[in-house]
């Protein structure tokens, strides 16, 4: 596996990344083992509740909770800043305005041709 | 996910999966409480969701920020909430954006079709991430030779219409020619008189 080339539409896999076999400390190795302390605790409670032959119910994901919770709920984190207000502006105030305008601007035109009887109507479906 | 809030009369927001009619009563009669607190719901979820366990406030101390890692399955010097810039993270975590598409797709996950595990914390973008939209896969030329293509093609072509339309080029044309004297009789000219000679060719 040193001779691995990576494959053009992946990333390296970890198992394969030099770090992996070169660079190891201490420190790196127990930081992955706190990591995949963490992933293993929660692999045992899920397959805890899946084998569970008295379960009736769907097993309620907290971290997906707590994610559309958060999604759904910025509005008490939110604070009027530069960027957040620039933003709001930008995308809420300003398109009313402009559209209003290039919309009303655009109409107005067409209704003088019209009067002028100088509009002239292209791409006409009949003959 | 439905979420169980509605909006009741025209002010305040009312949790209708919460717990009990007289919370539903109290949220109905008051709304108290400046701007957005005002509508936030009087009472709690009834899921087994505990108050403590769902997203808060950016972490100050260094115990909140523990207390956040714990909460959403992180190492504390793994966790990174988002800069508190207002923009309505609260202690979210910052996970590397990274799509579904790069996770290995051999090894036993809980749910494969998302390439996820139980419990796992998930991106702020996730349904950006699935497998049928963005991907972050590593791409064979590099972002800037791609722009560097593609404008440069659509731009060319675009250039080459417009001299095309301002500096036009046709085959050359003339007026069709006809014999006979620009078929004089066939026009319904008189056999007896002499028509005026047409040349239509010189040599």
């Amino acid at each position: 596996m040193a001779d691995y080339r990576e494959a053009p539409l992946a990333t390296r896999p970890k198992t394969l990344d030099p770090n992996e076999y070169f660079n190891i400390s201490p420190e790196h190795r127990r930081v992955e083992q706190e990591r995949a302390a963490i992933r293993a605790n929660l692999k045992r409670q899920y397959q805890t509740q899946l084998n569970n032959p008295l379960r009736r119910e769907l097993i309620e994901d907290p971290a997906l909770t707590r994610w559309v919770y958060a999604r759904t709920n910025p509005y008490p984190h939110f604070r009027p800043t530069f960027k957040t207000s620039l933003l709001g502006i930008l995308f809420g105030v300003a398109p009313l305005f402009g559209l209003y305008y290039i919309f009303k601007t655009d109409r107005n035109r067409k209704e003088e041709q019209i009067k002028a009887g100088t509009l002239q109507r292209r791409f006409s479906l009949a003959t | 996910m439905r979420t169980y809030i509605q909006w009741v009369g025209q002010q305040s927001l009312v949790n209708m999966a919460g717990v009990g009619f007289r919370g539903l009563a109290r949220a109905l009669c008051k709304a108290n409480g400046s701007g957005v607190r005002a509508l936030l719901p009087g009472c709690r979820a009834a899921s087994g969701v505990t108050k403590d366990s769902l997203p808060g406030g950016f972490p100050e101390t260094p115990e909140e920020r523990a207390a956040a890692a714990k909460k959403y399955n992180i190492r504390v010097e793994d966790y990174e909430p988002y800069p508190d810039k207002g923009e309505g993270y609260g202690d979210y975590p910052k996970l590397p954006d990274r799509s579904q598409h790069e996770r290995d797709p051999w090894y036993s996950w809980d749910h494969p079709d998302l390439r996820r595990n139980w419990g796992e914390p998930i991106h702020w973008n996730f349904d950006m991430f699935i497998r049928n939209r963005v991907d972050t896969s590593p791409s064979p030329v590099s972002w800037s030779t791609m722009c560097k293509q593609l404008f440069g093609f659509v731009g060319f072509m675009l250039f080459m219409f417009y001299v095309g339309e301002k500096l036009p080029s046709y085959q050359p044309v003339a007026p069709k020619q006809y014999p006979f004297n620009d078929l004089y009789l066939e026009n319904g000219g008189d056999p007896e008189k002499q028509p005026e000679e047409v040349k239509n060719y010189e040599i």
